[in-house]
């Protein structure tokens, strides 16, 4: 009788195991419910080409989307999307996750769990896009494009690297990008350097035009006390890190002549070949720069372990020589302005680039439709209209008379409840945080970059704009296997060597050490990967 | 229950359910007579079964090209790439290196910490300094990482940290502890003994309340001092516990924890701070690496595992203690 | 009571004064966090702020609390705990007993069996796959069940048995004619209130820390615990350069703070469990109910 129990409670174990295993392994494929092919759902005759509402039975969507620490809790009881959703009588279900659990989550739902009708602002990378495109997970938009999406294709059509940045090796589109303005160059600068136009008037100093008049200036900062107060407590430059300035500077010595992109890799304008730029001799140079103004004590202190809102927090006391951030307005807080953006300098050999250029394709996996989708048309209908300036006005904007007004020369700007106010922008719209699949113009955001100092920032370098600004990359499968621990290795010895060599940490004699260990780590296949995706970029 | 003097005598034979000389051998009558502790341990045997053991099957990824398009079961086999993949980089050394000096430090600074401080505040006879005490040490344990980290960087900055204003105010100059490859690991450790020894600390009291007072008396009779009387009554008392711990931790060698390391590290202490998971992480920037991530965690555990099996033989060699 | 030595005195105001510099040193974090959490966000970021609060401010703690989903979010919270805690202590008990006994066949076996687990682990993708073709996505049991067992507290819990409860006394009373199961209730379990109120304090914490069980199992709002809604607005990292700022520097500096208000709203109800547990640890308790 004891021994039948124990037997009984030991069946019962087994055979729950067995069930669930059972159970477990029948759903175990891609972990998605059976679903049409692309294209052949059953709403395709319902579609109305053009014009609002775009289906005339109502549909329901779930789109996946990443929420940043800035942006709206909960997109479902946003404006605009409200709004969207009576304009177009479709009813999309926001499912958000926070941005620091982002990349498990969306794994997750992409290796097993329901797969959404598609991920809206969910940070996809472009091997994403291209690997998950390739297996199946996210449908082509080619056709769909052509059909659905009038705006986007007259995007594509005015700016032909747009689909060159889109197409994934395997030849296809699957994505919908952040798109900036080509011409909006001070929101494709983003953060700027700013020159203290005080200090240069105190200082009797004329704009620095070149690197070494940039380094008198700094050091004219540092001792002569321009705020006059008797102390020497200005700071030259201030930043969180040497990046920026980093890649500032590679300019004026011709380094990233393809844009900011690409911070690694440009032209060799001699050979025209892909030139590595941490190995130039050019780059040795910038460093022993950057090295000079480290060692005189030209950056705030504690340059590489400060962080950016405590570098923004005492912008206000006036002390910064010079400073990359948005402007001094929104970054400090302040309400004049007191600082210039600094042109592209003259480097030595008389290099005058402005390195710092981004391509208008910002991120390339804004959008993406998954094959669980049952309305694809629908969906890309929805997702052109941001592409269009009515969308875009929608997006940045909000509601007209609501949250926004039209000036009589034609900007806009937030009404004053909700300007800088973003617990009442989030009512409104839901941008904050960026990597939204939209299209952003001159015309229809206004925000730090439309600044009056920014454009005039902007207006200074752009003569000195790169010739050609690359898109990001992509690779197959099997060249990414390769790439990515050679790409990991190497990115990170860069960068340490790059620290230690500016703070001098590591001497200038072990420069050719640095170049021997950066072959032995596998430069050259690095270098050969790059190039296969750079010539299918080209083709 | 009836009151006994002393100790108790335990039977041999076996109770009178059994007809007299048929005697059944003795591990089937325990299991026999112990029938219903099976039962009691059953459903957690299920529970692990069916949450532990059941996903294992996810593990074969580490030796997989693992897509979400296949699945873990039609993913292709790809043997050992990952685990060559992750032996060849460049870092490797360093890597195994630092996650195993910055675990053993922790261990030996970190470990007998929380004892030291159980054994003082149990020495205390005022409860209300004893709750004090307590409640207050074991509060940084509910502090976040990101918050305990930027304590840390604020206290050792060498513009406005205290750390440094103490230096100097008695006659040194500012230490870039931060930016220093060399301190690291002390501040990784002491900042990790900071937060967690008051946490630590509690299982040792629990254990402590166990000890029986009597024995203390007795020795004070014997004219035994506080240290004394510590060291042979107290420590012995609880060094099961003890020792099931240091196994324990022992098992914990290869695991460290991800984000604080990676919220104190930077280019300048890289040297000293560049670990196995922020390795990982780095490597799945560029796109989702969820075979290579699995078979780094793989090659861990079954490190850990090693470890604990060593550290746990040798106890049993030494005090008779031991997990299994 | 008995007159102590001159030598015993001094050890004792040697260590209490030891714990007092170590209290005080600890204390200076918790210190912080509260001043920071009621502090002018620009004092604690540029670093004047260092100890007491500079220019108090009720923002940071209005904000987390003006969203209403904190309230569920606590609620929730609660739930799980109390349940969560529950499950866990029947499972660990049931499991530490057994195995605490020398009699019991096959301890070794079954101990390694769960060590074996502590190890290995198939990883996320299978745990979501089983948790959902159990149907528990979506409920209070992703959060409850998955984690049951922490094979770590049973060891612990058994090794407690093991030393402090006397198998002469166990088997004193399965001679009196009781089963294990009455040993449990009866014998074992009111001596063990230590390491019991040790195991609530763990696995309470452990549940009301946890959010990535729900942030994986969960896909309604009103089911999320508190620490997921305030993941939602905590700024973990540096805001990227790459986003265009309409936010001031006056928006970003208050994310700041809410990391500190976030802490003491988070924190403050589990915090006070410990007193109450506490009185569980008082020596000798234990060993009265031996004697008797």
């Amino acid at each position: 009788m004891k021994k039948s129990k124990l037997a009984a409670v030991l069946a019962v174990a087994l055979l729950t195991v067995g069930a669930t295993a059972a159970c477990s392994s029948g759903n175990d494929s891609a972990g998605t419910n059976a679903s049409p092919s692309p294209g052949a759902s059953s709403s395709s005759d319902a579609v109305n080409a053009t014009g609002f509402p775009i289906v005339n039975t109502p549909i329901k969507l779930t789109f996946f989307a990443g929420k940043a620490p800035s942006a709206p809790a909960d997109w479902n009881q946003v404006e605009i999307w409200k709004e969207y959703a009576k304009m177009t009588n479709i009813d999309v279900d926001f499912q958000l996750t926070p941005v620091d659990s982002l990349d498990e989550k969306r794994n997750l739902t992409l290796s097993g769990g329901e797969l959404p009708d598609a991920f809206h602002t969910s940070r996809l990378s472009a091997m994403d896009v291209a690997n998950y495109g390739a297996q199946g997970l996210f449908i082509p938009l080619d056709d769909l494009i052509d059909k659905y999406a009038p705006n986007f294709k007259k995007l594509m059509d005015e700016h032909p690297e747009i689909k060159k940045g889109l197409t994934m090796p395997d030849g296809h589109i699957y994505s919908f990008p952040t798109y900036y303005d080509a011409d909006f160059k001070s929101v494709l600068i983003g953060s700027e350097l700013w020159l203290n136009e005080d200090f240069l008037n105190a200082l009797g100093m004329k704009e620095p035009t070149t690197t070494d008049e940039f380094y008198q200036y700094l050091k004219a900062v540092k001792t002569g006390d321009p705020n006059k107060n008797g102390k020497n407590d200005e700071i030259p430059y201030a930043a969180s890190g040497i990046g920026t300035l980093l890649d500032q500077l590679k300019g004026a010595w011709g380094l990233g002549n393809r844009g900011n992109m690409h911070p690694r890799v440009d032209i060799d304008p001699a050979t025209n070949e892909l030139r590595f730029i941490p190995t130039a001799p050019a780059y040795k140079e910038l460093l022993q720069y950057m090295n000079k103004l480290y060692s005189e004590g030209l950056f705030i202190p504690d340059i590489l372990t400060v962080k950016g809102p405590e570098v923004n927090a005492n912008g206000k006391n006036g002390l910064y020589g010079s400073f990359t951030g948005t402007n001094a307005r929104v970054s400090f807080g302040v309400a004049d302005n007191h600082y210039v953006g600094a042109p592209a300098f003259k480097g030595p050999h008389g290099d005058q680039l402005f390195s710092r250029a981004r391509s208008p394709l910002i991120d390339i996996g804004a959008f993406v439709i998954t094959k669980a989708n049952k309305h694809p048309e629908a969906t890309v209908r929805w997702i052109d209209y941001f592409y269009s300036e009515e969308g875009s006005k929608m997006f940045f904007m909000g509601i007209k008379d609501k949250s926004y007004t039209e000036n009589p020369d034609g900007t806009l700007s937030y009404l004053p409840e909700v300007a800088n106010n973003s617990e009442e922008m989030n009512k409104y719209v839901s941008f904050a945080g960026g990597y939204y699949p939209a299209m952003l113009t001159a015309k229809t955001f206004f925000g730090g970059e439309s600044y009056p100092e920014n454009l005039e920032a902007a207006r200074k370098v752009e003569p000195y704009w790169p010739q050609e600004v690359w898109p990001a990359f992509t690779y197959t499968a099997d060249e990414l296997a390769e790439f990515t621990p050679l790409n990991t290795d190497i990115s990170k010895y860069v960068d340490e060597m790059t620290t230690k060599f500016v703070t001098g940490d590591a001497s200038f004699d072990q420069w050719d050490n640095y170049v021997a260990t950066l072959e032995k780590m596998g430069l050259k296949r690095y270098m050969e990967i790059y190039k296969a995706a750079y010539d299918r970029y080209k083709a | 229950m009836t009151k006994k003097k002393g100790r108790v005598e335990m039977r041999r034979s076996p109770p009178a359910t059994f007809a007299a000389g048929r005697k059944p051998p003795p591990l089937l009558h325990a299991m026999r007579r112990n029938w219903d502790l099976y039962l009691l341990i059953a459903p957690v045997i299920v529970y692990v079964l069916v949450f532990e053991y059941y996903p294992m099957y996810g593990l074969q990824i580490a030796f997989k090209n693992f897509t979400a398009a296949n699945g873990i079961w039609g993913s292709p086999w790809i043997g050992f790439d990952h685990f060559q993949r992750f032996f060849n980089s460049y870092y490797f050394d360093r890597l195994i290196r630092n996650t195993l000096e910055i675990s053993l430090y922790s261990l030996l600074v970190g470990f007998p910490a929380p004892l030291l401080l159980a054994l003082m505040i149990h020495e205390m006879r005022r409860s209300w300094f004893r709750r004090t005490v307590q409640t207050i040490t074991y509060a940084p344990h509910f502090l976040s990482t990101v918050v305990v980290v930027g304590i840390v960087i604020m206290m050792l900055s060498t513009q406005k940290g205290i750390v440094n204003h103490v230096i100097e105010w008695a006659g040194g100059k500012p230490i870039g502890f931060m930016t220093d490859p060399s301190w690291f690991k002390t501040i990784y450790v002491l900042s990790g003994v900071w937060q967690s020894a008051g946490w630590g600390s509690i299982i040792y009291l629990a254990a402590l309340a166990g000890v029986d007072p009597q024995l203390h008396e007795a020795a004070i009779m014997d004219g035994a001092s506080r240290f004394q009387r510590i060291c042979r009554i107290n420590l012995p008392a609880i060094a099961p516990t003890i020792i099931v711990l240091l196994i324990l931790n022992a098992g914990q060698i290869m695991s460290i924890g991800f984000e604080k390391i990676y919220l104190m590290q930077n280019d300048l202490n890289i040297e000293s701070s560049d670990v196995i998971p922020t390795y990982v992480y780095r490597s799945g920037i560029l796109g989702a690496q969820m075979s290579f991530s699995v078979a780094v965690g793989l090659f861990n555990s079954v490190i850990n595992c090693m470890l604990l099996v060593i550290v746990n033989y040798a106890a049993r060699k030494m005090n008779e203690t031991s997990l299994w | 009571m008995y007159r102590e030595s001159i030598g015993d005195r001094i050890v004792g105001i040697v260590f209490a004064f030891l714990l007092v510099v170590i209290t005080l040193c600890v204390l200076y974090p918790l210190v912080y966090v509260v001043s920071a959490s009621v502090s002018q966000p620009e004092a604690v970021v540029t670093g004047r702020m260092w100890l007491l609060p500079s220019g108090l401010t009720w923002d940071g703690y209005a904000k987390i609390l003006h969203n209403r989903d904190i309230l569920t979010g606590y609620g929730n919270t609660v739930l799980y705990t109390v349940v969560g805690t529950a499950i866990n202590l029947a499972m660990t008990i049931l499991a530490a007993y057994p195995l605490s006994r020398k009699d019991f066949v096959g301890r070794g076996v079954i101990s390694g069996f769960l060590v074996f687990t502590m190890f290995f682990s198939g990883g996320l993708i299978p745990s979501y796959l089983l948790v959902r073709s159990l149907h528990l996505l979506n409920t209070m049991w992703a959060m409850v069940i998955p984690g049951a067992v922490s094979v770590w507290n049973v060891i612990i819990m058994r090794t407690f048995f093991q030393t402090s409860i006397p198998f002469e006394v166990q088997e004193s009373a399965v001679m009196d004619g009781c089963n294990n199961r009455q040993v449990l209730i009866r014998i074992v379990l009111p001596l063990s209130l230590p390491i019991i109120a040790v195991m609530v304090l763990f696995y309470s914490v452990g549940h009301w820390n946890s959010y990535f069980n729900a942030l994986i199992y969960l896909n309604d709002r009103a089911k999320f615990p508190l620490q997921l809604i305030l993941r939602e607005i905590l700024v973990q990292e540096d805001m990227s350069e790459m986003q265009q700022s309409t936010l001031t520097l006056d928006n970003i500096l208050e994310k700041e703070i809410i990391k500190y208000a976030a802490i003491v709203v988070a924190n403050l109800p589990i915090f006070l469990l410990y007193p109450f547990l506490q009185k569980y640890f008082v020596k000798g308790m234990l060993v009265g109910a031996i004697k008797g």
